[in-house]
């Protein structure tokens, strides 16, 4: 093919070529124009610069002589070709000229007689047009005439129409056709308004009536809550249609809507009232519980359809009813503010925040741009938080009030022996019983899915943790406001604190003291494992917020940190309890005080009997003892006991010493006495006399006894004493020695306090002779049976 | 325990209870110490802290006939000092001069300038005036308060005013005041009274049990130390005295004195019969934020006032004075006759 294609190509090309060249003058630009001789090649013959000579000598000398032949026979046959094609278009060229000198010959004679037709052509046409002007104005007339009777045609049919108004008015009321009503009556409003007062009046009233009664039926449909959506739809768009103030009848609606809330409103009061009434009750069944609830919950369905319908028929009510919906919501949180007001437990809460949260979702159904539960989310925010507040001051209520009722109760005066304790307990009880409620509540809201409180669940873990920690830190300030050691200086406590502190019982501040302790090493440690075991049955992240103080937490300042609390309660603890040491001395001081400041030492008496202050002194000492028994547990330390009671034989062992040496000092002079009670001091290894004190009857007891005869020596110090003033002293503190030993823990520190008290006297005395030991005994003695002969009759 | 080994000890003969400074000597730091013993003869000692602070030189032995409760030093005139005693049943005051010279006389005796012994109620203490060099003296006894005018040159003191502080309670000390030569506090069973010493009639009280000792802030005013049996350390502002503006716990027993350093603000210095000294840095909460520090205990308010315990003693501590030459040095005495001085200096706050 391809070799067929080209000579075919080629020689369609030649054809192009020739054919320019006949056409114009211009040679083809593919050659060069003086294609010179030295470079002139064989294709130059296709050139119009072609050197037939050269092209000659140049085919001569490159090719072969059979080249040569075979180049000759090919220009022959191409000379032959392009005569051929020469001779071709001569021919056809000549034909073309022939046929075009023949049309034009033709249109010559065709043009001949065209100007004589048009001509008449153009007359035809004019008489045509007159004799339609004819016509025309002939039927003018006529139509004219028919026109006008067509316009009071008109005319008629719609005076006719106004006159039948009222009746099909009335005929549209029967069948309650009421938009074809209004289309009927606003179309011939215009003519009303016209003709109204003259020519139509009876008519115009007419179906005014009729329209008022309209108006009236529509009013009715749109009030009645029994007509569908659209019917009522309708009907408010056919008042609005009838220039009816449609405006005022939705602010009647939704004044109705809204009296329909506080009905609501009342309901859900009584549904709230019903759960705390039910209480009791609601632990056996739900029933009651349920019934109200469902009852709320239809009407709050019938609120939402409400809603709906009023949204359908009045669409530009929207914010209005935003607002009404919202009204609900609030006053629903109002409500249960009020309950939480009142103590209910989380049970109930959940139950009316459940309540609370069906409605708003219910209501977001209807209403998504009032945004519904994003505003009940921040109220029932508020409110949970309100819970929360308000159960821990509740808490914290019940601890003092628990507290307190020792206070009270002694005033009455009789059973203190029962009311320390009881109290101690009772508050004990409070605190931890109380707590772990307290806890089960708010993990009663945490379990809970409802969708509000879902989202709340992290702030409630937040709040309940806060909650803790703020409860303690106030149970602590309250403890101190208790015990009427306030560090408040703002208030006026510091004038009555003196006279406070005696009123006080001072029982109370052991109380608080063991309390405490108690919190301290039991209470806390049991709420953060609750606290903690609530977590794990929730996730845990929120594990890891509650246990650990939270990462959160710092930012919303501390949460529960139960470390701090154990920190703040063990000070706590011991500075009640030094607090109760303190006042409980200071009231034997006060005794001792009277004692030693008021007789004339160096005008003393002989001594015949131990002195009432030792009883007193006794009967102090057995006061603290029972309030001590009542609250402090006995101590570890029976042991201890041992260790010590060896120590007693080793100042039993270290009496003799001492009694020699008083006796000894009977006949020596007082300066020996001196050097001698420096020596004992000095081979007596220092008495640690203030030692830490426990939670323990033992220890605190014998801190007491200390400090006591401490500052009797201290007392004693302070005087001059006779001889017999110094025996005096002797004697009491010799009979203290007895009666002592058997209460008191640390027997060796109580003998050399004693004795520091005879020394001491024994100084400051004038003219130290003891009394001997036989006159000595038989006064003890005397004394003891004296006492063990009260003491049956008063007990 | 701690620090029991910084102390300087001097042994008193016999027992004792007072000491105090020698404000008048500006060359040393002295301080002169009164025994206490019924039936000896008591003496009167002046003990020198040594330049190298190394040691307490005996600078001179006095005795002095009666048991002596209280003692204090003219602020004008080092030779010069007063002591409270009594002898069993009476109680006197007088006013004594160190006889010159005193170093080369063997036993050498005191010089009685004056008695103070208006009427025969139980003197307590006895208040110089309270700098530089004036006349005045104020002596307290269990009922009244005397403000006496001493002339040095004729030896003589009288009675220049006298207030009854009525039969009941008894005062028991008082101090006068340095901001306000005119008032000066005066301590009783239940609380603590002021007077003017121009009337001499009670200006204010404060009511508050148990006081033991007071004193008031030198470089502070309006501010009163006391120290109380089983309460510890209260410090009065006493533009408002109804309540403390500051409490310290104080000692484990009774606190029986208190001082104030005259240079160091806040400094307070007590003793007590728990045979221990205690060296306290009283912060006084600022009143700004009072309220709110006491509400919650803020980290501030858990800085422990408590700077050191001095427990190095055998028996109750009852005297205690700050030197005022070298306030860092304080010298106490315990009942058993020791006394010790001590340098509070590794605690003083830093500035």
């Amino acid at each position: 093919m391809e070799v067929e294609d080209a000579p075919l190509d080629d020689k369609a090309k030649r054809m192009r070529d020739l054919l320019s060249s006949f056409y114009s003058a211009d040679p083809p630009p593919s050659m060069p124009a003086n294609a010179s001789s030295k470079y002139a090649t064989l294709d130059t013959i296709n050139t119009t610069s072609f050197d037939a000579d050269q092209y000659m000598n140049l085919l001569v000398q490159k090719s072969s002589l059979e080249g040569l032949l075979q180049r000759h026979v090919e220009m022959a046959a191409e000379i032959k070709n392009l005569d051929t094609d020469l001779q071709m278009l001569v021919y056809e060229n000549y034909n073309k000229f022939i046929s075009a000198t023949e049309t034009i010959k033709r249109m010559k004679n065709n043009i001949v007689g065209m100007e004589s037709n048009m001509e008449q052509l153009l007359e035809k046409i004019m008489s045509v047009q007159s004799r339609s002007d004819g016509v025309n104005t002939s039927l003018f007339e006529q139509r004219e005439h028919i026109e006008k009777l067509h316009r009071t045609r008109n005319l008629l049919r719609k005076v006719q129409f106004i006159y039948d108004l009222p009746s099909r008015l009335g005929k549209c009321i029967k069948s309650e056709a009421y938009a074809d009503a209004v289309r009927f009556y606003t179309g011939a409003m215009p003519i009303f308004k016209a003709y109204g007062d003259s020519s139509f009046q009876d008519c115009k009233r007419a179906s005014e009536e009729a329209v008022a009664i309209i108006i009236k039926n529509l009013q009715g449909k749109l009030f009645s809550d029994s007509e569908s959506i659209q019917a009522r739809n309708e009907a408010a768009m056919l008042l609005k249609q009838l220039d009816f103030p449609v405006d005022s009848l939705k602010a009647k609606l939704l004044e109705k809507l809204e009296q329909f809330l506080d009905n609501i409103q009342l309901e859900s009061g009584d549904i709230s009232n019903a759960l705390v009434d039910h209480d009791e009750p609601s632990k056996q069944g739900k029933f009651p519980v349920s019934v109200p609830s469902a009852a709320h919950e239809a009407s709050t369905h019938e609120f939402v359809e409400a809603i709906r319908a009023y949204r359908m028929i009045f669409p530009d009510s929207e914010q209005q009813l935003i607002k009404l919906a919202q009204d609900l919501v609030t006053k629903q949180f109002k409500a249960t503010q009020e309950q939480i007001k009142r103590q209910i437990r989380s049970a109930d809460l959940l139950e009316m925040l459940r309540v609370i949260w069906t409605d708003v979702l219910l209501m977001d159904e209807v209403l998504p741009e009032a945004a519904l539960s994003d505003f009940s989310l921040e109220a029932a925010r508020v409110a949970v938080k309100q819970y929360i507040d308000t159960t821990f001051s509740h808490l914290l209520h019940n601890v003092s009030d628990a507290l307190t009722k020792v206070q009270c109760r002694p005033k009455e005066g009789v059973e203190e022996e029962y009311s320390l304790q009881s109290s101690l307990e009772a508050s004990k009880k409070a605190v931890t019983e109380g707590s772990t409620d307290v806890l089960q509540d708010f993990r009663q809201l945490l379990d809970d899915n409802t969708g509000l409180l879902v989202k709340l669940r992290d702030l409630i873990i937040d709040w309940v943790q806060e909650g803790f920690q703020d409860f303690f830190r106030k149970l602590d300030d309250h403890f101190l406001l208790l015990s009427g050691k306030t560090n408040s200086t703002g208030q006026d406590q510091g004038l009555t604190e003196g006279t406070q502190k005696d009123k006080v019982l001072s029982g109370l501040d052991l109380v608080l003291a063991q309390l405490s302790v108690f919190i301290e090493q039991s209470g806390i440690p049991r709420i953060t494992e609750a606290s903690d075991s609530s977590v794990f049955k929730n996730s845990i992240e929120i594990a890891a917020s509650f246990s650990g103080g939270g990462v959160r937490g710092y930012e919303y300042g501390p949460a529960f940190v139960p470390a701090e609390i154990c920190r703040i309660f063990r000070s706590a603890g011991e500075k009640f309890l030094h607090l109760y040491i303190k006042v409980r001395t200071q009231k034997i001081s006060v005794l001792s005080r009277k004692r030693f400041t008021t007789p004339n030492w160096v005008k003393h008496k002989e001594p015949r009997e131990v002195h009432m202050f030792v009883d007193l002194f006794l009967q102090e000492l057995e006061a603290i003892g029972t309030e001590v028994k009542q609250i402090l547990p006995q101590g570890l330390h029976r042991k201890h006991r041992r260790t010590d009671s060896n120590g007693s034989t080793n100042s039993s062992r270290s009496n003799p010493l001492r009694d020699d040496k008083i006796l000894r000092s009977n006949t020596q002079r007082a300066r020996s006495q001196l050097l001698e009670t420096h020596l004992a001091k000095l081979f007596k290894q220092k008495m640690e006399i203030f030692t830490k004190v426990e939670h323990t009857q033992e220890s605190v007891g014998t801190t007491i006894v200390k400090l006591c005869l401490k500052s009797l020596q201290e007392f004693v110090r302070l005087q001059t004493f006779n001889r017999s003033g110094f025996q005096q002293i002797q004697l009491d503190i010799q009979f203290l020695r007895t009666t002592l030993k058997e209460t008191v823990e640390d027997e060796a520190a109580i003998d050399f306090l004693l004795d520091e008290v005879i020394v001491a006297a024994a100084e400051r005395c004038l003219d130290p002779i003891p009394l001997e030991p036989p006159i000595l005994d038989k006064l003890i003695q005397a004394k003891l049976a004296k006492t063990s002969e009260q003491s049956p009759s008063s007990s | 325990m701690q620090g029991g080994s910084t102390g300087i000890g001097y042994g008193l003969k016999y027992q004792a209870r007072c000491i105090a400074d020698v404000k008048a000597d500006t060359d040393h730091t002295s301080f002169i110490a009164g025994t206490l013993s019924l039936k000896e003869e008591n003496e009167v000692h002046l003990i020198r802290f040594s330049s190298g602070g190394t040691e307490l030189v005996c600078e001179g032995l006095f005795s002095h006939p009666n048991e002596i409760w209280d003692l204090s030093s003219c602020p004008f005139d080092q030779r010069i000092f007063s002591t409270v005693f009594s002898s069993g049943e009476t109680y006197g005051a007088a006013i004594w001069q160190i006889p010159e010279l005193y170093g080369e006389l063997n036993s050498p005796q005191l010089e009685h300038i004056g008695s103070l012994d208006a009427l025969n109620s139980k003197i307590k203490c006895t208040l110089w005036w309270p700098s530089g060099r004036h006349d005045k003296l104020i002596s307290i006894d269990e009922q009244n308060l005397y403000l006496w005018s001493l002339d040095t040159l004729k030896k003589t003191a009288q009675v220049q005013s006298q207030e009854s502080a009525g039969m009941l309670p008894y005062l028991s000390g008082g101090a006068w005041d340095p901001h306000d030569v005119n008032s000066i506090a005066s301590t009783c069973e239940s609380s603590i009274q002021f007077w003017d010493l121009r009337t001499m009639k009670k200006t204010n009280s404060i009511e508050h049990a148990h006081i033991r000792n007071v004193d008031y802030d030198t470089k502070k005013k309006y501010v009163l130390v006391t120290a109380e049996d089983e309460s510890g350390i209260h410090i009065w502002d006493l533009r408002m005295h109804k309540i403390p503006s500051l409490e310290l716990p104080g000692h484990s027993h009774w606190t029986w004195a208190v001082r104030c350093n005259p240079e160091y603000d806040g400094l307070i210095l007590s003793a007590g019969t728990d045979s221990a000294v205690n060296l306290w840095l009283a912060s006084p909460p600022r009143t700004d934020d009072l309220s709110s520090e006491s509400l919650v205990e803020s980290p501030t308010m858990q800085v422990d006032p408590l700077l050191n315990s001095y427990s190095d003693y055998e028996d109750s501590v009852y005297g205690l004075a700050w030197s005022s030459r070298e306030p860092w040095i304080f010298a106490s005495v315990s009942y058993d006759g020791r006394v010790v001085v001590e340098s509070v200096k590794p605690h003083l706050p830093k500035k």
